[in-house]
């Protein structure tokens, strides 16, 4: 019954480890799937690439669901699986921040580093500019402290929120994600461009 | 049929059946069955009431008395210090950490033996340790520890030894009258051992 | 559905969504990136100017006796996605150094974008917990209020400011 670490049923000494691992399949998928070109990822606010989209959802939607299975069979304890809190002002400025980060930039940190990977120096310098604005926050932080840990609801889940089983939220992302991947394609359609 | 629709469609029918089946808060059983024939042959889960007494006497810290019986029962009488989970709230999240924790020595009693046995076993199945049952429960209590019969003439040292110690015992619980204390020499030599519990990390993440 | 050298995008969500499965089952925890960042900028500044370090109430609390804030979960995962990166570039022969840009714009203000951005995405992700990866996507899965939230004003902003960033891109 997972997960194996927190429950030691396998040692601690493995979690680094398998971070490893786990780090290795996620940059190879995201490199093959074309994250480690930023015009490929801002394509999808221009509509002519939605990869960015149909990646996304399609692993969160996999990965829910496997949650929600591996539960329902008893391999998984989802009491011990993290649940990040939400800090409600903090979560939506810090995502506000994020979008215009990503809009101006062209990648999020994780794709950054499948870019560097393969050679991207516009990617580097994001992530120069990554280092750069954690530096200020961490200056910053005794004016932000505060702001920054206000509106704590804890780990609450969307699901307890709408007052649905988590299965049936999973249900109801799953359908936006086919209505956006649909989407999607017809938008990839009407912007035709050449590969990156 | 391209990757697209094979997953277009396994996502919206695993979605289907993941909304309609019930979300699992069943708490699975860790032991199986013959683990658990194994455990109730063994019978290491029975303490006797002598023993209960003598740690109550010497106000050992790390016992903890559990009544399985009704409130009611508990509000008429219940030993001291103890406290009243009544077996059918046994399994609530509220007193998950009285039943599942490594600190403490719980002894569950009853009016018998039945009913806190019936208690302990589904404690045991669920994995939780560190909890005992009082062989004979309060009937037995009343009639060893705090009524005492007084052996008869021809009876072995230890059966006087052990009456001296019940009626004290039985003094300090309100039962008749004694004189000085001592343990009776019948006492288990081991104190059940408190397994630690493994803790249950709290889960971490987070960037 | 066009010819591509990359992967079909549903199969590699799926695929993705499988090892974000895989890390939940064995370390409980999902992915991340901006904290493996966050790391390295504790332990230059705590390394350069550990007083400073000691006595901010932000960099105080990664290090201390016996903690290294390098030896994190989030540190080795972004050290696998490089190697991941690397292997699938080489395999797929795309390995190039390059700056990449639209080419109506030049590559220097491509990088002023890129550093503008990853800026903004440094402080946006310390005060959101966590990245795209970390809070949007791990944040979903588990369905978390603040997964959801991440994602929503994330995406939104950008499509919201696309128009008036659509120079550097069509």
């Amino acid at each position: 019954m997972g997960p194996l670490i927190p429950q030691e049923i396998i040692g601690q000494d493995w979690n680094l480890f398998i971070a490893f691992i786990v780090g290795i399949g996620f940059g190879f998928i995201l490199e093959q799937a074309g994250f480690s070109s930023s015009r490929k990822l801002a394509g999808v606010f221009y509509g002519y690439d939605t990869v960015v989209l149909k990646v996304f959802f399609g692993a969160a939607v996999t990965a829910m669901l496997g949650l929600l299975f591996f539960s329902l069979f008893g391999w998984i304890d989802l009491s011990l699986v993290y649940v990040n809190p939400t800090f409600l002002g903090s979560a939506i400025v810090g995502g506000i921040v994020m979008g215009i980060g990503f809009i101006a930039g062209g990648f999020c940190p994780g794709v950054s580093f499948s870019a560097i990977a393969i050679g991207k120096i516009d990617a580097m310098v994001f992530l120069g500019g990554i280092f750069i604005g954690i530096f200020m926050f961490a200056e910053a932080y005794p004016l932000l402290e505060s702001f920054y840990m206000s509106g704590n609801l804890g780990a609450l889940k969307l699901s307890d929120v709408l007052g649905i089983s988590g299965g049936f939220l999973a249900f109801l992302v799953i359908i936006a994600a086919l209505g956006m991947f649909w989407l999607g394609d017809l938008a990839e359609k009407k912007f035709p461009r050449e590969e990156y | 049929m391209t990757i697209k629709s094979i997953v277009m469609m396994g996502l919206f029918m695993l979605g289907l059946v993941i909304a309609m089946v019930p979300e699992n808060t069943t708490k699975p059983y860790k032991l199986t069955a013959e683990d658990m024939l194994v455990e109730v042959q063994g019978a290491a889960e029975m303490v006797t009431s002598d023993e209960v007494a003598h740690w109550l006497v010497s106000k050992d810290p790390s016992l903890q008395l559990i009544d399985v019986r009704t409130p009611d029962e508990f509000q008429k009488y219940h030993l001291e210090g103890a406290i009243n989970i009544p077996i059918s709230v046994i399994l609530k999240d509220e007193n998950r950490d009285y039943v599942d924790q490594g600190i403490k020595m719980n002894v569950l009693y009853s009016n018998g033996t039945i009913g806190s046995h019936q208690a302990w076993m589904i404690l045991r199945q669920l994995g939780f340790e560190n909890n005992y049952v009082m062989q004979g429960g309060l009937n037995y209590w009343f009639d060893t520890i705090m009524n005492p019969q007084k052996p008869s003439s021809t009876s072995p040292d230890e059966e006087f030894a052990k009456y001296d110690f019940r009626k004290a015992a039985s003094g300090v619980f309100g039962g008749g009258g004694g004189a000085a204390l001592t343990a009776p020499t019948q006492t288990k030599a081991d104190k059940p051992k408190i397994k630690r519990k493994k803790k249950k990390k709290a889960p971490a993440g987070g960037c | 559905m066009m010819n591509t050298k990359y992967m079909n995008p549903y199969l590699a969500g799926v695929l993705l969504g499988l090892v974000l499965l895989m890390a939940f089952f064995f370390s409980g925890r999902g992915l991340g990136a901006s904290g493996a960042v966050k790391s390295t900028v504790v332990t230059v500044v705590s390394t350069i100017a550990p007083e400073h370090a000691a006595n901010s109430p932000f960099y105080s609390k990664y290090i201390g006796e016996g903690k290294s804030p390098m030896k994190s979960w989030l540190v080795f995962e972004i050290m696998g996605v490089l190697v991941g990166g690397f292997l699938s570039g080489a395999l797929a022969g795309r390995l190039k150094l390059k700056i990449e840009h639209f080419p109506g714009i030049s590559a220097n203000r491509r990088l002023i974008f890129a550093m503008i951005g990853g800026i903004l995405f440094g402080f946006g992700s310390q005060l959101g917990r966590g990245c795209a990866s970390g809070s949007a996507l791990t944040g979903m899965a588990v369905l978390s209020l603040s997964g959801f939230i991440s994602m929503a004003t994330m995406f939104g902003t950008a499509f919201a400011l696309a128009y008036f960033f659509r120079k550097n891109w069509i």
